[in-house]
């Protein structure tokens, strides 16, 4: 049942993903396919979190261009990394979470432009340098999609609570025993 | 990057393929739906102030008429000398309307999806077009989808000459609603609102399709080129319905080109 969840999940934010920025054009600087991935893999597994970002990255890079892969690849770490985290601290503070979207925002973008820059494609990163050497309109891309991650997690959090809201009770139940038993 | 298969005969992936053709009808679906909600809003309230723009409007039909009456008699004349001396008539190509069923997904890319793809005869790299001048090319296409890059992306390029000086140059994508134009030598008087025409050289666009006219002309005193900034012709931020011109590489015959 959770599979299914975190399927349509996927699918949803695709959907919303590629539909949205049409009339909303702020929505570009919000990536859903990186928000499911995090809030995935805060659930404590690893192996779940990086199938989802897996998934979900290439079905991010598929849609929207750019080269396979590199989305899916970036995701797909991101996803193991924040699992691995979620284990060792607890990350259950809705503040701490937000925060973590925000880290994990930053890694995607940095991951993304790495790659496209390592396998030759120099133009995403002249993208996102308009003049060839401006790193300080690579910091606003970065910031701007900090924000835009971080306000739109704040709100995709609260409703994916409620679709997942027996894991989360699961989850909690055994953050509890862990910490204070 | 080994989910990066390419389908036999073509640079498209295969994975891509799949996934937005499953997707397309969904989102296609999804834009009528809030296409459908926007427009009632808009429609309300340009209601107030239609009987003004209703006279203004008038006023413009008659004024275009008269143009586009003068612009007929000038294209015959243009025919009649172009059969005098004999030169090849200018190419004439089918068009297919489409609507755009996404845009600019990503922050990375300017990219447009329509609603037409390999079944009605669209094929990788040919031209699109709208009322005003050129979007972009076709970067992508499914059996019911293409993907669209407009000419504002970073990665776009298309050869490109001033319409008066024939002044020629490449024009590229600025990703800000805007492209530029490089390498016009500084001797070259260029003015404001000059129009931009394609050459054809590029193998994509048919010569002459409008691509934008010039917003404004930097010089570098240190270099002996002109940067010009131009608007595109085309609304690409916000276009609707496109043209896609049928026309590939092959069909472009030297006479289409600037020799």
């Amino acid at each position: 049942m959770q599979t299914f969840k975190i399927a349509l999940t996927i699918i949803v934010a695709l959907f919303i993903q590629v539909l949205l920025p049409g009339y909303l054009s702020f929505f570009r600087y919000v990536d859903l396919a990186l928000i499911v991935t995090v809030y995935v893999a805060l659930q404590r597994a690893p192996f779940l979190g990086m199938v989802t970002g897996c998934v979900a990255g290439l079905g991010s890079d598929a849609l929207v261009g750019g080269i396979i892969g590199v989305g899916g690849f970036a995701r797909t770490l991101i996803g193991y990394i924040v699992a691995m985290v979620s284990i060792k601290l607890s990350v259950e503070n809705p503040l701490t979470r937000l925060a973590v979207v925000g880290l994990a925002s930053v890694v995607n973008t940095v991951l993304f432009v790495g790659l496209h820059q390592m396998l030759r494609q120099e133009h995403v990163l002249e993208q996102v340098l308009p003049h060839v050497g401006s790193w300080r309109e690579f910091g606003a891309t970065v910031g701007w999609r900090v924000l835009g991650d971080t306000l739109a997690a704040a709100v995709v959090f609260i409703l994916l609570d409620r679709v997942f809201a027996e894991q989360r009770a699961a989850r909690r139940m055994a953050i509890k025993r862990r910490f204070y038993e | 990057m080994s989910i990066n298969a390419r389908q036999p005969g073509s640079e498209q992936s295969i994975l891509r393929t799949w996934i937005v053709t499953l997707f397309s009808p969904v989102v296609d679906a999804g834009g009528g739906t809030l296409n459908f909600i926007t427009n009632g809003v808009k429609s309300y309230t340009d209601l107030r102030g239609a009987r003004e723009e209703n006279i203004e409007l008038r006023d413009k039909v008659q004024e275009l008429t008269d143009e586009v009456n003068l612009m007929r008699e000038r294209a015959a004349e243009l025919e009649r000398l172009r059969t005098q001396l004999a030169l090849p008539a200018q190419a004439s190509y089918p068009r297919l309307s489409a609507n755009v069923i996404a845009r600019d997904a990503s922050l990375w890319f300017r990219r447009i999806t329509i609603d037409r793809g390999a079944l009605d005869g669209v094929k990788l790299s040919m031209p699109v077009a709208a009322a005003g001048g050129i979007v972009g090319r076709v970067v992508s296409v499914g059996p019911n989808w293409a993907m669209v890059q407009v000419i504002t992306d970073k990665q776009a390029g298309v050869g490109a000459m001033l319409q008066t000086s024939r002044a020629m140059g490449e024009v590229r994508g600025l990703d800000n609603a805007r492209c530029e134009m490089k390498n016009i030598s500084s001797s070259e008087n260029v003015q404001e609102g000059e129009a931009i025409v394609t050459t054809g050289l590029d193998r994509i666009y048919p010569k002459g399709l409008l691509v934008g006219v010039v917003e404004r002309v930097e010089d570098d005193p240190n270099a002996p080129w002109h940067r010009l900034i131009i608007k595109p012709g085309a609304p690409v931020d916000r276009v609707e319905h496109v043209l896609v011109l049928l026309v590939e590489q092959k069909d472009l015959k030297p006479a289409d080109t600037v020799k």
